[in-house]
């Protein structure tokens, strides 16, 4: 049993550390706190975020009731108007199997549809079959498999180069 | 050398315009994917409203070099703000068109640097292209694109239609 909530207030540090404890093999870990919540909690936020939280009684073993979120922006097609891409989409590894994910997911679809968005956007890494599996049965369609767009894209010294006239 | 200057999107109808030309030519060369149309006034909407969706730079040329339907914007760069939890402040860089009887004189790589250049609190700055269209995936990779898909396997993944609404019917009450 679980609830959502929109992202408000503090940045909900428990899912993201836990996160970050998974990925820091493969990553850096990025300076990120400091300006997650100037950018998601200013007049014109950056992103937006859904929570998941389970009741006390299902809490953690380290005393987490944040279990889980997804944070979005909304987009735009010059062809298709408006769209919101969702960033990121993380549940609590003990968390999954519980239709928590697919909760927050639908949660992201509903408040893009009420903000006249058409489509729903994100990536997946072609070597997460279960997610891209979990996403299909969904009833997305994979862009880049059946279309065969690429993600670009351009960064440090080659974006600084870029900027040079 | 081309004469041509950026400006942002500051009239409407004209920037608008340019999007629908770009939207009928490549409608010619690309399968129709969807049946969706973006129709002016969502544009003008939601580029011109107090949160836009959306900014956009445009390339004008001279009068003396316009088109010969009589334009003189003759390219567009549209982009917006992302973000991600790993590096902070992104731009996307949705489209970045150049009429065709103008290419090859750097309006393009003008368009892209002015983008890099506006934006420069951002970290990166993202984009799509199509596997077949080797021209543009030259034209980034020259700039100093990286290719995700190929190098780390991302793939764009997107609900739409029918699928989305189903996806948006099952949402619990918050």
């Amino acid at each position: 049993c679980f609830k959502l909530s929109q992202w408000a207030g503090r940045a909900p540090a428990a899912p993201r550390h836990r996160l970050q404890q998974v990925m820091a093999v493969f990553e850096a870990l990025p300076a990120w706190q400091r300006n997650l919540e100037q950018d998601g909690f200013s007049k014109n936020p950056f992103f937006h975020g859904i929570v998941a939280e389970v009741s006390d009684q299902h809490r953690t073993k380290d005393g987490h009731t944040k279990i889980g979120y997804a944070l979005y922006f909304y987009s735009y097609s010059s062809w298709a108007g408006r769209a919101i891409y969702m960033e990121d989409l993380y549940v609590m590894p003990e968390f999954r199997g519980k239709g928590i994910g697919k909760a927050l997911m639908s949660k992201v679809a509903q408040l893009g549809l009420a903000a006249g968005c058409n489509q729903l956007d994100f990536t997946v890494l072609d070597w997460n079959k279960s997610s891209l599996d979990f996403y299909l049965s969904q009833g997305c369609f994979d862009i880049t498999a059946t279309v065969g767009y690429h993600c670009m894209r351009c960064k440090g010294e080659a974006l600084e180069h870029l900027a040079q006239p | 050398m081309f004469t041509f200057f950026c400006t942002s999107f500051c009239c409407p109808g004209i920037s608008c315009c340019a999007i629908f030309r770009k939207n009928d030519d490549i409608h010619l060369h690309m399968c129709p994917f969807g049946n969706f149309s973006c129709v002016r006034l969502e544009l003008q909407r939601d580029g011109f409203c107090q949160n836009p969706f959306f900014e956009c730079l445009v390339a004008e040329i001279p009068e003396e070099l316009k088109s010969k339907e009589g334009f003189t914007v003759v390219g567009y760069a549209l982009y917006f703000y992302t973000y991600s939890t790993w590096k902070g402040r992104s731009l996307y860089l949705e489209d970045l068109y150049v009429m065709p009887e103008f290419r090859g004189n750097g309006i393009g790589k003008g368009l892209l640097c002015k983008v890099a250049e506006v934006f420069k609190q951002c970290v990166r700055l993202q984009l799509s292209v199509l596997n077949w269209n080797t021209p543009s995936r030259d034209f980034y990779a020259a700039k100093g694109g990286q290719d995700l898909t190929v190098s780390e396997g991302w793939h764009f993944v997107r609900f739409d239609g029918q699928n989305l609404d189903n996806l948006a019917n099952d949402a619990p009450k918050i």
